[in-house]
């Protein structure tokens, strides 16, 4: 039956690959095969109705309230004029040198990355970001990189990716913001290297444009102003809270949320802005959401006594136990995570990090490390991630352009995470 | 694409860029470049003016770029390139060049853009991209610019403008060519007849 199971699943990531399926649904009808294939009846203990659908749903639930509320912070960053500010500062004070605008774009990507992911993080640092770069003279891949390096490495930081993490694998958040801490390092030390080899590399490119001269419309932008320093810091609000006073995630982001709120809206319009961003919120959140309604959907299939006895043995006969071989093995099988691959964390991989605790092949934390290594790498490099596809077309160039410059330093990250998780966990 | 088979509007359009100055097209350049959308356009025309002007005084300089040349400018949108590394190299675009040589014939503005000067015109504003990137001249434009972003008693830090570059390099190129009016002018026209219908805002479709 264990045979079968991966057969569904292989059927699955191949519905996904080919978009013959949105990757949420398509996890949902895996979800669904896979447990009436583990022998689940349809209701009562460890059923498809109740135990599948009804507790995998809202299994991820405080990761979803987390992703609506970053993205509910990005939006107030977008629309106080925060994010701009940030980007505009460092044009103003580094652009006559591209590899400091680089630098600073990368920070600010950065704190965005803390704060929400996926496509609107992009956004939020590359819509004034990219342009602003290309415009000091920054090549258009190196300038998409940037942005994507800079969220990937704001991404051990991004509370709620600890909250999914820390839900999904059923460890304590302590524990997932303890190895975030250790992957950090890697994906900052790649994300500067990227720029600086990149910037060096590739030079500076200067383009005389047809549409550098255009009366084009005033947009939106123009009627933000800068937003004053202090409130420049809001990103690192729920970060000071959840790191150094060690308060809870949603918290933590809520009171950013306020932070942003008070340092840059007049009283009188204070709940009306709240309200517009919320609302604006909830239409970023609402894929993500829907991702990880199916994900729980995934885990709680996955997790099923049937599902466990079938797929052991197969997992466990090619899962490498010793530590130089996991290394080896799972460097290798890196590419696997792109194109929505198996081992993509928001998709299938989900469900073989499931597997993999619940058949008690790897401790938790040891598939926390690889989980949290392969995001690093679908974070960026992936061209059919919404961050990446955004970016690149943003910046004119296509997501594989992307994907193969920036490949080689999220790889090492992965290569990172996975030292450390053998040479800590295994 | 042939400037032959434009419409009577598109025309008119072309021919009403005439009535702006080249300053103006200078504003327009630096309002469409990000980080410059919240400034003050009296500001914006006052530092197309002087970088206009620094562009124009700069000293002429032979470019040392190696040239070529490539034929989808029109569907990237660009008329020309510099690119830093490997060596440093001006890349022209061939069919932005002929269509813009095409466009001057059809609405009469070879006084102004004698033939031949385009090309000459994008090697030399390619030139001063090199000439800012490695030499002191970039510190001397943000000083002419006297955008200040830090005060600490006498002394003073001056802040980028993103797109002054740009202006400056199309005034050296409008000086040293000897042409009756900015490239930008051209550009425009150019970017009206084109139309590339860029799907992105750098140049790409989506």
């Amino acid at each position: 039956m264990g045979v079968v199971i991966l057969l569904v699943m292989a059927a699955g990531v191949a519905a996904m690959l080919t978009r013959r399926l949105p990757t949420a649904f398509a996890l949902v009808i895996l979800a669904v095969v896979i447990a009436f294939l583990a022998g689940a009846p349809l209701t009562g203990e460890n059923s498809v109705l109740d135990t599948v659908i009804q507790e995998g749903a809202p299994a991820l639930a405080a990761t979803m309230i987390a992703i609506l509320l970053g993205s509910w912070l990005g939006k107030l960053l977008d629309e106080t004029g925060i994010a701009g500010t940030l980007v505009r500062k460092i044009v103003e004070f580094g652009g006559d040198r591209p590899v400091v605008v680089a630098l600073g774009v990368l920070a600010v990507s950065t704190l965005v990355g803390t704060v929400t992911g996926s496509a609107p993080a992009a956004m939020l640092a590359g819509i004034i970001g990219i342009p602003a770069m290309i415009a000091v003279g920054i090549p258009k891949v190196t300038a998409a990189g940037t942005i994507l390096m800079g969220i990937a490495a704001g991404m051990p930081f991004e509370l709620p990716i600890w909250q999914f993490f820390s839900t999904a694998l059923e460890l304590p958040v302590d524990t997932v913001r303890g190895f975030m801490m250790k992957l950090f390092p890697f994906a900052l030390a790649a994300a500067i290297l990227f720029v600086l080899i990149e910037t060096r590399r590739r030079g500076v490119e200067h383009a005389w444009s047809l549409k550098s001269a255009s009366a084009k419309p005033a947009s939106r932008r123009k009627q933000l102003g800068d937003a004053p320093w202090y409130a420049l810091l809001t990103p690192l609000v729920p970060l000071i809270l959840a790191l150094g006073f060690d308060i809870a995630i949603l918290p933590s982001m809520l009171a950013g949320v306020l932070y942003a709120l008070v340092t840059t809206t007049r009283p009188g319009e204070m709940s009306k802005r709240l309200l517009r961003t919320l609302y604006g919120g909830f239409e970023i959140a609402a894929a993500p959401i829907v991702l990880f309604i199916a994900i729980g959907i995934l885990l709680a299939a996955v997790k099923l006594p049937g599902a466990v006895e079938a797929l052991e043995p197969l997992i466990k006969a090619v899962s490498p136990q010793n530590p130089v071989l996991f290394v080896v093995v799972f460097t290798l099988l890196v590419p696997l995570c792109l194109y929505r691959g198996p081992l993509n964390v928001y998709g299938l991989g989900a469900g073989i990090a499931g597997v993999l605790i619940a058949a008690g092949i790897y401790p938790a934390v040891a598939v926390l490390g690889i989980a949290t290594s392969y995001n690093q790498v679908f974070g960026v490099s992936d061209p059919t991630s919404t961050q990446t596809v955004w970016s690149a077309q943003y910046a004119g160039v296509t997501p594989q352009q992307v994907m193969l410059r920036t490949l080689p330093y999220v790889w090492a990250v992965a290569l990172g995470g996975f030292c450390v998780t053998a040479a800590t966990y295994l | 694409m042939t400037a032959t088979l434009l419409d009577r509007p598109t025309l008119a359009a072309i021919e009403a860029l005439e009535a702006a100055d080249d300053v103006e097209f200078g504003l327009r350049l630096l309002a469409n470049t990000p980080t410059n959308e919240s400034r003050d356009p009296a500001l914006l025309r006052q530092w197309a003016r002087t970088a206009d002007e620094f562009g124009a005084a700069l000293a002429h300089v032979a470019p040392t770029a190696r040239v070529v040349e490539s034929g989808d400018g029109l569907e990237r949108g660009l008329l020309a390139r510099y690119t830093s590394r490997p060596v440093p190299t001006v890349e022209l675009f061939t069919d932005t060049l002929a269509l813009a040589e095409e466009l001057i014939d059809r609405l009469g503005w070879r006084h102004w853009y004698p033939a031949g000067s385009v090309r000459e015109a994008a090697i030399a504003h390619e030139a001063v991209h090199e000439q800012l990137h490695h030499g002191p001249a970039k510190a001397a434009l943000k000083r002419s610019l006297g955008h200040v972003v830090l005060r600490a008693g006498r002394h003073r830090l001056y802040g980028h403008v993103a797109g002054a570059d740009e202006i400056a390099a199309h005034a050296y190129a409008r000086t040293v060519c000897g042409l009756g009016r900015s490239p930008l002018l051209l550009t425009a026209a150019l970017a009206t007849a084109a139309d590339p219908q860029q799907g992105s805002p750098h140049g790409r479709k989506k």
